[in-house]
């Protein structure tokens, strides 16, 4: 489903002509997206500039991450370049260039702002914020970064310190939406204490574009699972099995593929009848067919027979399959609710309960598609909605059950995606639903697929029990 | 019982080296081609050298532009010479450390036994580089060309393939990078920006290359190793054409960039297109010593490495020069010599920076220290690439013969060589002095 607007922004002549005309008419960045595989340097030759207000704890973690993803580091710092950062820079052939605070030389086009607040502690610190980006937000490139690094709140034992935390996540929410029009982004990253190890895969992530279509988003990044030793930056899931249910199309088809890129062996899962278009998938990714209709009573239980006999277990789950069947509750009949309360929330239950016992392996990740909309709630979803509105509930209380076990839980809410099912919205409807967003566009497919793709990797053990949103950060939803 | 001593293993030894003059592409000896400079440089070796032809093995040929129609060179050589029918020959290629890869290959051979005698070596002739038809244009002529008879409609249909025909001229060779479309220049300048190597640092480097390089020529140094050739129009040419003894920091300083518009390299920083072949005589210890001949040095070690060619192009002997003097049980302070190919003064000059900084070697090599600062009175004693000139697969060969003439006269002991290659590649060598 191509997007004409977003076709005809790429145009110079027409943005130039919109904005002359003063037409009230967005003109959507085309978003960068990334071409292949898992690069070792996602941040091949772009500039990062950095900065930190007082007492910032992660500057030794942002030295040891950013040359080696390819970044050209800028620091914003009073004084001479810090050793960490004079260490990289030799071993990496990426000398820090330093800018005086308030200086942003005009030849610098920066694709990541990165800020350091994990020391502000009351609201005149807050100003620091401020006094960063202030200067540089003009610098940041098409499809740039913004990256706020925090505590979180709940660890903060005073008051004024929890407030100064939490108050970062208002300010890259703003900031999202000033700069959504570039097709830039903006997250805001609270670090537990003890988590700075778990950090840099997730930088990686957000900063590359791999990440092009998630902004608004806070993360929080904890010490609950442990970080597996060895993790690679390329096909980090070599040697792995994962199970993708609703394999055959959409959303689950592009994350069979973007898994199997990074070295998966891929179970495609979906119901009796739709074996064409999964066959073809399974062929895509070279990977293993499963035809099952996940609500049977029995299914639980063949999942876990064939992925033990098949693999010896499974190391991770993406539960995408759902439905919808919308009516307002006045006129819905029971067999509407029960299924898809049955496909969107109890198989996902059922099964996990059977995979949990013995089939998924320690280290295993859990990710659950929940839903923007949905969570938002919507006239004549009210099914679907208490089903995608009760994963976010479960995925918070299960990772905290199988932490013990490495094992991450997590949901992903899509917000407006190019798919079948939204191309089949009436044209003024799907037009509405793509530009109250941020970035003023649907997402795709693919989009969904590389964050899905990202929390079953072994690296994403900083994040768990959270519901991260693919939306391009989409106007509605809670 | 007693205990067996064991048996001391086989070792290959060079015993001598000779090439042609190295000389500017397109000049002097545009009329030879690869095979043609090879056979010069073996040629002049044998006869110098009174090398039996009936005690030789093989041979091991480095190149990098291959001849499509005659791509094992080395035995076209064998062949040219009129050597016996059995000497065997095979050609390789691992980019700019080819000739280095021919003599390693050599040299394992002798030392697993295969072989007692064998000539190694490469050579390259940038001017007789082959036009390349597109790949599109034999295609679309296959049917005509291997078809039998062809109709009128298989031209036709031929000339609708080729069309739009701007893609269809016949492609200039140049160096570039297959994966990234990245000329070689253009990878040196990036990592003379990214390593912090500024413009008067690479002009200094460059001319005290010439300046030793003419040194080496005007004492006669070089006349041990380099051979007169007499081109097809009967023109002989005694010394390497390209070496300026009269050439200065500011005579360097005047030249403009050619890579980037406020680039450092300068055609007077840079290796240029050469034509030329060098060849190295190997043989096992045992068989040297009975045909009477006195073993130069002999390889402690060698090491390849390769990194990603999108990163930093040429920094491969930075990895592979430590691996080197690992694996032979040496640090740099055991090293008496140092022989780096200089693609460009900023590569070399990168990679020396990389050799001696801690956080590269715990970031890239997992050692806690870097192997240190190279000594610049022990670099490169007789110039290298930039000054004598660098034909490809012949570099390698003139970097072993000059070190292994260099550690017998002077009575050093030890000598590192670097190479670093098209492709991310990089060598690293050790090379010993016999008693």
């Amino acid at each position: 489903m191509s997007d004409l607007l977003v076709e005809l922004s790429a145009n110079a002549l027409f943005r130039q002509a919109i904005k002359n005309l003063g037409l009230p008419l967005p003109t959507p960045q085309k978003l960068r997206r990334p071409k292949g595989d898992w690069v070792e340097r996602p941040l091949q030759d772009r500039a990062v500039i950095v900065g930190a207000g007082p007492n910032g704890a992660l500057d030794a973690t942002l030295a040891a991450t950013l040359p080696a993803a390819g970044a050209d580091p800028h620091l914003v710092t009073v004084g001479g370049a810090p050793a960490a950062w004079i260490e990289a820079g030799e071993a990496f052939g990426r000398p820090p260039r330093v800018h005086a605070p308030g200086e942003a030389p005009e030849d610098v086009r920066a694709h990541g702002l990165v800020f350091d607040a994990t020391g502000l502690a009351d609201a005149d610190d807050l100003r620091a914020l401020y006094d960063f980006f202030h200067p540089w937000l003009g610098r940041l490139a098409t499809n740039g970064r913004v990256i706020v690094l925090g505590r979180p709140p709940e660890t903060q034992t005073r008051a004024d310190a929890a407030g100064a935390q939490a108050a970062l996540g208002g300010f890259t929410r703003s900031v999202a939406k000033e700069i959504g029009r570039k097709g830039a982004t903006a997250h805001v990253i609270y670090v537990a204490p003890g988590a700075c190890d778990r950090l840099p895969p997730l930088l990686r992530f957000v900063l590359s574009d791999r990440a092009a279509f998630l902004t608004g988003q806070p993360w929080h990044v904890g010490t609950d699972a442990s970080l597996p030793p060895g993790t690679k930056p390329l096909r980090p899931l070599d040697g792995r099995t994962v199970m993708v249910t609703g394999a055959a199309r959409g959303i689950g088809a592009a994350t069979a593929r973007s898994l199997a890129r990074c070295g998966a062996h891929v179970v495609c899962l979906d119901r009796p009848g739709d074996e064409g278009p999964l066959s073809q998938v399974v062929r895509d990714v070279e990977g293993t067919m499963l035809s099952v209709d996940i609500t049977a009573a029995d299914a639980p239980q063949v999942i876990a027979d064939a992925l033990i006999g098949d693999f010896d277990g499974v190391d991770g789950v993406v539960h995408n399959a759902g439905i919808t069947r919308d009516k307002t509750l006045a006129r819905m009949s029971p067999e509407w609710w029960d299924q898809a309360v049955a496909v969107n929330l109890g198989a996902v239950m059922k099964i996990n309960a059977r995979l949990l016992d013995g089939v998924l392996a320690d280290q295993g990740r859990i990710v659950c598609l929940s839903s923007v909309a949905g969570i938002a709630g919507n006239a004549g979803q009210t099914n679907y909605a208490a089903s995608k509105a009760g994963l976010v509930g479960y995925v918070k209380a299960l990772a905290r059950a199988v932490a013990d076990r490495d094992i991450t839980v997590n949901a992903v809410a899509p917000g407006f995606i190019e798919t079948r099912l939204t191309a089949a919205m009436p044209a003024v409807t799907r037009e509405v639903a793509r530009r109250l967003s941020a970035l003023g566009q649907g997402g795709e497919p693919r989009d969904v697929a590389e964050l899905l793709t990202f929390l079953v990797t072994p690296q994403a053990a900083g994040i768990t029990g959270q519901v991260i949103r693919a939306c391009g950060g989409m106007f509605i939803g809670a | 019982m007693a205990a067996r001593t064991p048996k001391a293993p086989r070792r290959a030894v060079i015993v001598a080296g000779a090439r042609t003059p190295f000389v500017k592409a397109f000049k002097e000896f545009l009329k030879l081609d690869t095979i043609a400079l090879g056979t010069a440089a073996v040629g002049a070796l044998l006869e110098r050298y009174a090398v039996p032809r009936e005690a030789i093995d093989g041979i091991v040929w480095g190149g990098v532009i291959l001849p499509s129609a005659a791509p094992n060179v080395g035995r076209e050589i064998a062949l040219d010479l009129k050597l016996p029918p059995s000497v065997e020959a095979m050609t390789v290629t691992r980019a700019c450390a080819s000739g280095l890869q021919a003599i390693t290959l050599a040299a394992a051979a002798i030392e697993r036994g295969e072989a007692d005698v064998m000539i190694a070596g490469g050579s390259d002739s940038t001017s007789n580089a082959e036009l390349k038809m597109p790949q599109k244009v034999v295609h679309a002529m296959a049917p005509i060309v291997m078809g039998g008879k062809a109709t009128a409609g298989d031209y036709l249909g031929a000339l609708g393939k080729l069309a739009p025909f701007t893609d269809i001229l016949p492609k200039a060779p140049k160096i570039a990078e297959r994966s990234t479309g990245e000329v070689m220049g253009e990878a040196a300048e990036k990592m003379a920006r990214r390593n912090e190597v500024g413009r008067a640092e690479q002009d200094a480097f460059a001319v005290r290359s010439h300046h030793r390089a003419a040194a080496a020529i005007a004492s006669g140094r070089f006349a041990d190793e380099v051979v007169p050739v007499t081109t097809p129009n009967g023109q002989r040419i005694f010394a390497d054409t390209m070496v300026r003894a009269d050439t200065s920091v500011e005579a360097l300083a005047r030249l403009r960039p050619v890579f980037a518009k406020n680039g450092t390299l300068t055609a007077g920083n840079s290796s240029p297109l050469t034509d030329g072949g060098a060849a190295v005589l190997l043989m096992s210890e045992e068989k040297a010593r009975s045909l009477g001949y006195t073993p130069l040095a002999a390889f402690r070690s060698w090491s390849y490495v390769g990194v990603d060619p999108a990163d930093q192009l040429l920094m491969g002997p930075a990895l592979a020069m430590p691996e080197a003097l690992e694996r032979a049980g040496l640090t740099l302070a055991d090293v008496d010599l140092v022989d780096m190919h200089e693609a460009f003064a900023a590569q070399v000059l990168s990679i020396l920076k990389m050799l001696e900084s801690d956080a590269f070697a715990r970031a890239r090599l997992g050692r806690e220290r870097a192997i240190g600062a190279v000594d610049p009175d022990k670099l490169n004693v007789h110039g290298g690439s930039v000054a004598i000139g660098h034909p490809f697969g012949a570099t390698g060969a003139r970097m072993v013969t000059t070190m292994a003439n260099e550690l017998h006269l002077t009575g050093k002991r030890i000598a590192l060589l670097g190479i670093c290659a098209a492709g991310g590649l990089g060598a690293g060598a050790v090379l010993e002095r016999i008693d």
